[in-house]
C-alpha cells in the first residue's frame, strides 16, 4: 500500500503544498487526484476540470516537430486538434521557440523542452492545476516568465496542487501545506507552521536556520 | 473513481477521444514514414513482391486447382496476402502499443484503450490508401459490378473488427505476459499457414479441414476472393460469416480488455 488512509478536502480556488520525503507517497496522491491511479478503496471527487498530467513534456514525441507535439500534448490535454493549431503560435512565442517550430523534439535542449511543456500546459487555465516538480526549468529569465503566469493563476479561482522540495517556492505560493510521510497525511496546515515542524524534523540540528525563508 | 463526468462531459469525452484517436494515428504515421521515399506503398509493394514470388515457385503447380489460370492463382494469392499483411502488421503493432506508453499514461490521464485502437486504425489508412485501390480496380475488372465493389467493404469491415479485438486482447495480455510477442509471433504463423494463401484450400488433408474453422481470418479471406475474384454477386452466407467473426472477436477482446484494465497501471 504506498498511500493508506487519507482524508482530504481541498476548497475551489486553495493553493496547496505538498511536501515530504522521497517516496512518502506525494506523487502517487497526484496521480490519483488526477485520475491517473484508481484507489483500491475509497473515493476520489474532483469537480472541474483537471489538468490531468503530473510532469511537463511527459506526453511528448520527441521524433515529432514542435508544432505536431504542441497539438500531440495539447489533445492529451483534452482540447481539439483546431483549437492547439490556433494556439501554437502564443505557444511558441511564450517558449521562445518561434524559430523551431519544424524541428523534431529531440533536436531541442532539455530547458527547451521543459519550456515547451510549461507553456503548452499552462496556456489555458483549467480550474486545478497540478503541478509536480515543475517550476525549476529552464533559464533565469524563463524562470521569472513562469513566476509570472503563475502569479496570475494565483490571481485566479484556479485551484493549485503544487509538490516540491524547494521551500521557497511553497512559502511563496501556498496557503496551506500538506506534510505526506510513508504515505500517511502527517501534518496539515498553515504554510509557516507545517514548514517549520517539517524543517525541525528532518534537519533537527537547525542548520535550516540559514534558509531565510523560515527565519521570521 | 474519480467523478467528475456530467451528461455533457460524458458527451465532451466522446469528442475528446475521437480527436485523440486521429492524433494517435497522424503520430504512428509520421513517425514510421519519416525520411521513408515510398512510404505507404510499401505496403502495397510487399504483397505484389510476394506474390511474384509465390506465383514464380507455385504457380505452375497449383495452377490447375484455379482452372489453370496463372493469372486466377495470382490474384488468389494476392487477396490472401493483403488480409494476411493487413492482420500481422495491425494486431502486431497494437500487441505493444499500451505497454509502449505506460511510462506516458503515468504521467498523463488517457484512456488506455485508444492505443490499440489507434494501432489499428493508422493500419486501416494504410490499407486504404495503399491495398484497397488495386483490390477496387481488380474488382471492378473482373466482375463489372458495383454492387461487388460496394460489398468489398463488408468482410473487410470483418477484418477489421476482427484486427481490433484482436489486438485489443493482445494489448492487454501483454501487460500481464511479457513473454507474448514471441508466442504471438508463433501464432502469427500458424494462422499464415492454416490460411490457404498461396496454397489451394483443396490441397488440406480432410483431417485438418475441420480445424480450421476456428481460424477467424479464414472466412474473411474466402469471402474477398468470393466478391472480388468468381465475378458472380457476392454470396451473403460468406459475408455473415465473416462480420460474425468480426463481432465475437471485438466481443471477446473489449470484456478481455475492460476487465484486465484496472490492474494495467501497477504493472506499467
Amino acid at each position: 500500500m504506498v498511500i493508506d488512509n487519507i482524508d482530504l478536502t481541498i476548497n475551489c480556488g486553495e493553493k496547496v503544498g505538498i511536501i515530504g520525503a522521497n517516496g512518502s507517497g506525494k506523487s502517487t496522491m497526484l496521480k490519483l487526484i488526477s485520475g491517473i491511479l484508481q484507489p483500491t478503496t475509497g473515493t476520489v471527487r474532483v469537480k472541474g476540470a483537471i489538468a490531468p498530467l503530473i510532469e511537463l513534456g511527459a506526453g511528448f514525441d520527441t521524433e515529432l516537430t514542435v508544432i505536431d507535439n504542441i497539438i500531440l500534448y495539447g489533445v492529451m490535454l483534452g482540447y481539439s486538434q483546431l483549437e492547439m493549431r490556433s494556439r501554437a503560435k502564443d505557444i511558441l512565442e511564450f517558449a521562445e521557440l518561434e524559430t523551431y517550430a519544424s524541428i523534431p523534439v529531440k533536436g531541442l535542449s532539455s530547458g527547451m523542452t521543459a519550456r515547451l511543456g510549461f507553456a503548452i500546459a499552462t496556456d489555458v487555465t483549467p480550474n486545478i492545476l497540478i503541478l509536480d516538480e515543475v517550476l525549476s526549468v529552464g533559464d533565469i529569465s524563463f524562470k521569472n516568465k513562469c513566476s509570472q503566469r503563475m502569479k496570475d493563476f494565483w490571481q485566479d479561482d484556479v485551484t493549485i496542487l503544487l509538490v516540491s522540495h524547494s521551500m521557497d517556492m511553497i512559502c511563496e505560493n501556498c496557503h496551506k501545506v500538506i506534510w505526506m510521510e510513508q504515505g500517511r497525511i502527517k501534518m496539515i496546515g498553515q504554510t509557516q507552521d507545517v514548514i517549520n515542524q517539517y524543517l525541525e524534523c528532518v534537519d533537527p540540528t537547525g542548520m535550516s536556520s540559514s534558509l531565510p525563508q523560515v527565519n521570521q | 473513481m474519480v467523478k467528475s463526468f456530467l451528461n455533457k462531459q460524458q458527451n465532451n469525452n466522446l469528442l475528446w477521444y475521437r480527436e485523440l484517436l486521429l492524433v494517435l494515428i497522424r503520430r504512428s504515421l509520421k513517425r514510421r514514414y519519416r525520411g521513408s521515399f515510398l512510404g505507404i506503398y510499401w505496403s502495397l509493394l510487399n504483397p505484389l513482391a510476394m506474390t511474384g514470388l509465390y506465383a514464380a515457385i507455385f504457380g505452375p503447380e497449383f495452377a490447375e486447382y484455379y482452372d489453370n489460370s496463372n493469372l486466377n492463382y495470382i490474384l488468389a494469392a494476392f487477396t490472401g496476402l493483403v488480409v494476411i499483411n493487413f492482420f500481422s502488421a495491425s494486431t502486431a503493432m497494437a500487441l505493444s502499443s499500451v505497454v509502449e506508453n505506460g511510462a506516458m499514461v503515468n504521467k498523463i490521464r488517457l484512456p488506455l484503450a485508444i492505443f490499440p485502437l489507434a494501432a489499428i486504425g493508422a493500419n486501416v489508412f494504410q490499407l486504404l490508401l495503399g491495398t484497397l485501390p488495386l483490390l477496387v480496380i481488380v474488382t471492378l475488372a473482373i466482375s463489372h459490378s458495383l454492387i461487388n465493389t460496394i460489398a468489398l467493404f463488408l468482410p473487410l469491415t470483418g477484418l477489421i473488427l476482427v484486427c481490433t479485438g484482436v489486438g485489443l486482447l493482445m494489448s492487454g495480455l501483454y501487460v500481464f505476459f511479457r513473454d507474448l510477442p514471441y508466442f504471438y509471433e508463433l501464432l502469427i504463423f500458424v494462422l499464415f499457414m492454416s490460411s490457404p494463401i498461396f496454397y489451394p484450400p483443396d490441397i488440406v488433408p480432410v483431417t485438418v479441414r475441420q480445424f480450421l474453422i476456428l481460424n477467424p481470418i479464414l472466412p474473411i479471406i474466402e469471402s474477398i476472393r468470393q466478391i472480388a475474384l468468381s465475378g458472380n454477386l457476392p454470396d451473403l452466407m460468406l459475408i455473415t460469416h465473416s462480420l460474425a467473426s468480426g463481432l465475437i472477436l471485438i466481443t471477446i477482446g473489449l470484456m478481455v480488455f475492460y476487465l484486465l484494465r484496472s490492474q494495467f497501471m501497477d504493472l506499467l
